[in-house]
């Protein structure tokens, strides 16, 4: 099969398995209630991705700090 | 830094890290979603932890900076010194999460209404509060400057959480300290203050951490000084 063969299935394949093309079959449903209940699902995790990442980036500067004033002061 | 302080920072460190997985299988998967917002609304849990922790360490600055020039004890001012760091760190979280929860609910990233803007002002007055630190020559000097507007940018926390009453405002009032008692659902005021705690205790175990690290790096400095102060050997190199 050649690659043009492929790609045309891939694309395919997306396009059928994609959320607009379920809603068109009869899951209108579902993704209205996704659209309603699920709004800003990415603004939430990144919401949680930066408090973490601060929060990490705060011990490890304490922790390299920390090592670096242990070392000086044994030296 | 002495073993005290090591034992205590881990021994709540733990503590926090089991209540932040406590509190994430709560925000995930057991509080009910709010029917307005949505799942975006999830961002609560860790906002309002923030802003908490966030008004208490910079209480604990200026508590501890009246106190220093008052007293002149170090220990006050490495305490304001570790509580204002945490405090930075907390309201960024505070400035970051709340536009991505307004994005969603407001449609607007950032509006200049007296909270947000009152709180973008608490965050630039403890910047000025190190950078007025490092600004002198005198290090003795620094603090005591330090520490005034440690004090001064504390009223700057009465006026934020006041701000939604007095002012018309966009963010909205208060649900859970309000004269009349808290408007939450249980479920939600429960994953509320299991952040509250997750949140206070992860603060106090890396202000102890952090407290340690200051006194190390004062002891350093001292003796340091005391090594440039010290009678050099006669036939030393210059």
């Amino acid at each position: 099969m050649n690659t043009r063969a492929i790609t045309f299935l891939v694309v395919a394949a997306l396009v059928l398995l994609s959320p607009e093309m379920g809603s068109s079959q009869g899951m209108a449903d579902a993704s209205a209630i996704a659209g309603q209940n699920l709004r800003g699902y990415t603004h939430m995790f990144i919401a949680y991705a930066i408090a973490w990442a601060l929060v990490v980036g705060w011990v490890i500067s304490i922790a390299r700090r920390l090592g670096r004033v242990e070392k000086a002061l044994k030296e | 830094m002495s073993s005290k302080i090591r034992w205590t920072g881990a021994v709540l460190g733990v503590l926090g890290i089991a209540t932040t997985l406590v509190l994430l299988w709560m925000v995930f998967f057991w509080v009910p979603t709010e029917r307005t917002m949505g799942v975006v609304q999830r961002i609560f849990y860790i906002h309002v932890p923030a802003a908490w922790v966030a008004f208490m360490a910079f209480g604990i600055v200026a508590i501890c900076s009246a106190v220093y020039l008052w007293l002149k004890d170090e220990r006050l001012d490495m305490a304001a010194v570790s509580a204002a760091e945490g405090g930075m760190l907390f309201t960024t979280i505070v400035l970051l999460t709340g536009p991505l929860w307004g994005r969603v609910a407001w449609g607007t990233w950032w509006t200049w209404e007296p909270r947000l803007t009152l709180t973008l002002l608490l965050w630039f007055i403890y910047l000025g509060y190190f950078l007025v630190r490092a600004s002198t020559d005198n290090p003795q000097r620094g603090k005591r400057f330090a520490a005034v507007v440690g004090i001064v940018g504390a009223l700057d926390i009465p006026l934020i959480h006041l701000s939604v009453v007095w002012f018309r405002s966009l963010h909205p009032a208060p649900v859970v300290m309000k004269p009349e008692g808290p408007s939450l659902d249980p479920a939600m005021l429960a994953t509320l203050f299991v952040g509250l705690g997750a949140s206070t205790l992860v603060f106090f175990s890396f202000f102890l951490f952090r407290y340690g690290l200051e006194r190390m790096t004062q002891a350093l400095a001292h003796r340091e000084m005391a090594a440039q102060a010290a009678p050099r050997p006669e036939g030393a190199a210059s």
